[in-house]
C-alpha cells in the first residue's frame, strides 16, 4: 500500500513538472528574438508599443526618436503570466541583458545582432517632385545626422545636385562592396581572370539608416508622421542586413571630374519615377545614359566587338574591364547592351 | 465493349483534345509576344527658345501616355479648359505672408522644402520665426534641430499644400489616362529619358502622348505641352519642346502659352 502511495506522488510530481512544459507559453520558450510577425502582435498598432520620441532621445540620438524598447505596459496585458514563471523569465531576455526581478541593463535598441523584420519604402518620385533643388545643410547639428554606418567627409564638396546629397555622401570611410552578379539568363564565359583593380570609398555612395533624414520632415505635420509607421516599414521575411554595397559596375568613380559634375539623374534616370525602391528590379542607371554619349560610347563599342570576335575566332571569350570587374565582366554581354 | 466504351467517351475526349489545343495555342502567342517585345527610349529636351532666348526648363516632371493626339482627345480637351492656380496665388489665399512668397520665388521654388532655410532667412520671413520658436520649446531648447526641422513646424497649407494641390489636379486631369512613364528633365543636360518603353508587338513606331499636365511657370507666364512623337526600337526618340511663333502652330503639338495672373502681395527686396 506504502509503494502505491510513493509511486503515486512520484507520477503526480512528474506530470505536474511535464505538465509545466506544456502550458509554457510562445514567449516563454522562445530564446530572445521578439516577432512583430505573429498573428497577435501583427493586429496592433505600431503606436500602442512604439513612443515617439522615448524618454532617452536626447541621450541616445540626439534628436528626438524612438530610441528605447516599449514600457513593461506594452507586453504585461497579454503576456503577464511569463513575467512571473520561474527565477529568470525568458521574456525578459528580449530585451534586457540578463533575466530576472533585478536586471536592469538592456541591450542597446535596437539589437543589430538580430535579424531585421521590416523592409522600407521610399518614393524616389514624390522626393523629387516636392524637394527637388534642396541643398544639403552642413552647419546645423550635423553630428546628429551622419547616417549611420559611414563618416561623413569633405570629398562631397560643390556641386550638390538637387537634393539627393541630403541622403546620399560620399564617405572618406570604404564601404563594404561586393559584385553585383548578374542573374538569370546570363552565363559566365570563363573564370576570372587576375585584375589589380581595386575600388576608392570615393566611388561609393552612402544611404540613410536611422530616422534622422525622414524626420526632419516628417516628424509631424506632413504625412506620414513619426506615428505612422506601416506608411514606410513593411513587415517582410526575416533577414540581416549586410550593409554590403553591390555593383555591376565596380570602377565607376562618382567622384570622378567628368561625372561630379552631372546632375544625378543624369544617370540615375529612372528614379524621378521610382515610387518604391522594392519594385527596382535592376540597376537605375542603364547602359544608354554612358555608351551614346561621346564620353563612353567608343569604349563599350570596342569591348563588345572584342568579346565577340573572340567568340568568332573561338578564343578564350574577351573580358570586359573597362566598367567591371572580372567577376561581371565575364558573363555574356545582355540584350540592354547589344541594343544600346 | 471496348468500342462502346470509347464511343460513349468521344464527345469528352473531343473537348478534352480542343481545350489542349487553345491552350497550346496561348502558351505559342504568349511565348512568341514575349519573344517579339521591343523597347524604345525617347529623349525630351527642355532647353526651349523662349522670347527668342534659350531657356532651361530643368527640374519639370513630363508623363509618357501611349496613343497619339488624336487617340486623348478628352485629354487634350481637358488640359485646354484646366484652370490651374500659379504659385503666387496658391500662397496668397494660404494668407502666407509677402516675406514668404518672396523666399519661394528667390530660387522659384514651390515649396520650403526647396532649399535650406538660413538664419537670415528665419529672422525676416515671419512664418519660418514662428515654426523655429515653436520647434525650439517643443525640442527641448535644442535651436539646431528646430532649425533643421523647421518645415515640421510649419501650418501644414504652407508645407506641403501647393503640392498635394498639384498632385490631385495632375490625377483629375489625366482622369482614366494611365500614363506609362513619367521623368524630370536634370539640370545639366536639361532633358527627360525615358528607357524601356514597352512597345506593341509587330509596330515598327508608335505614337506617344508626352505632356507635363502641370504649366510650367515661366518669366510670367505658364507653358504646357502635348505633343505626340513616333517611338520606335530601331533608335532612341528625340522631342524637342517649342513654343509657338506668333500665330504658327507646333506640329504635333498642342502648346497652351498663357499669362500669369498676378497674385502676390508686393515687390520682392530680399536676395
Amino acid at each position: 500500500m506504502r509503494i502505491g502511495i510513493r509511486l503515486f506522488a512520484v507520477c503526480s510530481c512528474a506530470l505536474f513538472f511535464a505538465a509545466s512544459f506544456l502550458f509554457e507559453s510562445i514567449a516563454q520558450r522562445r530564446s530572445a528574438e521578439f516577432s512583430h510577425r505573429t498573428r497577435e502582435h501583427k493586429r496592433i498598432d505600431c503606436a500602442t508599443c512604439h513612443k515617439v520620441p522615448t524618454a532617452n532621445w536626447i541621450a541616445a540620438r540626439g534628436y528626438p526618436d524612438v530610441a528605447d524598447y516599449p514600457g513593461h505596459a506594452s507586453c504585461v496585458s497579454c503576456h503577464r503570466s511569463d513575467f512571473f514563471r520561474g527565477n529568470r523569465p525568458a521574456i525578459c531576455a528580449t530585451c534586457h541583458v540578463s533575466s530576472g526581478p533585478r536586471a536592469a541593463e538592456r541591450f542597446p535598441f535596437p539589437v543589430s545582432s538580430r535579424s531585421r523584420e521590416f523592409s522600407t519604402v521610399f518614393p524616389h518620385n514624390v522626393h523629387q517632385d516636392l524637394i527637388a533643388s534642396k541643398v544639403n545643410k552642413r552647419d546645423v547639428a550635423v553630428a546628429h545626422f551622419v547616417p549611420a554606418s559611414f563618416k561623413m567627409s569633405a570629398v562631397d564638396d560643390k556641386p550638390q545636385f538637387n537634393n539627393c546629397a541630403i541622403c546620399h555622401q560620399t564617405t572618406a570611410e570604404m564601404p563594404k562592396f561586393a559584385n553585383r552578379i548578374p542573374a538569370g539568363t546570363l552565363n559566365a564565359l570563363g573564370d576570372t581572370v587576375g585584375d589589380n583593380f581595386t575600388p576608392l570609398a570615393a566611388f561609393f555612395k552612402n544611404e540613410p539608416s536611422s530616422h534622422a533624414s525622414c524626420f526632419n520632415c516628417h516628424y509631424q505635420n506632413v504625412e506620414p508622421t513619426r506615428t505612422d509607421c506601416a506608411s514606410c516599414h513593411r513587415l517582410t521575411s526575416p533577414f540581416f542586413e549586410t550593409n554590403t554595397t553591390e555593383r555591376y559596375s565596380l570602377k565607376f568613380n562618382h567622384q570622378d571630374k567628368d561625372h561630379v559634375n552631372k546632375d544625378c539623374t543624369t544617370c540615375h534616370v529612372r528614379i524621378t519615377q521610382n515610387a518604391d525602391l522594392r519594385s527596382m528590379r535592376d540597376a537605375d542607371v542603364p547602359i544608354l545614359t554612358c555608351s551614346t554619349s561621346s564620353c563612353h560610347g567608343g569604349e563599350i563599342k570596342a569591348e563588345i566587338a572584342k568579346r565577340e570576335e573572340s567568340i568568332a575566332a573561338k578564343q578564350p571569350a574577351f573580358q570586359c574591364t573597362y566598367c567591371h570587374a572580372p567577376a561581371v565582366g565575364r558573363f555574356q554581354i545582355p540584350p540592354s547592351h547589344q541594343a544600346r | 465493349m471496348t468500342k462502346f466504351i470509347l464511343l460513349q467517351k468521344l464527345p469528352a475526349l473531343i473537348v478534352l483534345s480542343l481545350r489542349l489545343c487553345v491552350s497550346a495555342v496561348i502558351l505559342v502567342t504568349v511565348g512568341t509576344a514575349q519573344v517579339a517585345q521591343s523597347l524604345g527610349s525617347l529623349e525630351v529636351s527642355g532647353r526651349v527658345k523662349i522670347d527668342g532666348k534659350q531657356e532651361k526648363l530643368t527640374r519639370k516632371r513630363f508623363y509618357l501616355i501611349r496613343g497619339g493626339l488624336a487617340d486623348h482627345k478628352q485629354l487634350i480637351e481637358r488640359l485646354a479648359n484646366a484652370a490651374i492656380e500659379p504659385r503666387d496665388c496658391f500662397y496668397s489665399r494660404m494668407n502666407a505672408s509677402p516675406e514668404f512668397i518672396c523666399w519661394l520665388k528667390t530660387e522659384d521654388c514651390q515649396s520650403p522644402y526647396c532649399r535650406d532655410i538660413t538664419e537670415e532667412d528665419i529672422a525676416r520671413v515671419p512664418e519660418f520665426r514662428a515654426a523655429f520658436d515653436k520647434g525650439t520649446k517643443q525640442f527641448r531648447g535644442r535651436r539646431a534641430i528646430a532649425a533643421d526641422w523647421l518645415t515640421t513646424n510649419l501650418p501644414e497649407n504652407l508645407a506641403s499644400g501647393f503640392y498635394l494641390q498639384r498632385r490631385h489636379i495632375t490625377e483629375t486631369l489625366l482622369g482614366d489616362v494611365k500614363p506609362l512613364q513619367s521623368s524630370m528633365t536634370d539640370t545639366v543636360t536639361v532633358k527627360a529619358i525615358f528607357i524601356d518603353i514597352p512597345l506593341t508587338t509587330g509596330t515598327a513606331a508608335e505614337k506617344f502622348l508626352v505632356t507635363n499636365i502641370l504649366p510650367i511657370e515661366f518669366g510670367g507666364k505658364s507653358y504646357l505641352w502635348a505633343c505626340e512623337v513616333e517611338i520606335g526600337a530601331a533608335k532612341p526618340a528625340s522631342l524637342r519642346l517649342l513654343v509657338p511663333d506668333g500665330n504658327k502652330p507646333v506640329k504635333n503639338c498642342e502648346v497652351w502659352v498663357r499669362d500669369l495672373p498676378v497674385c502676390s502681395t508686393g515687390p520682392c527686396n530680399n536676395k
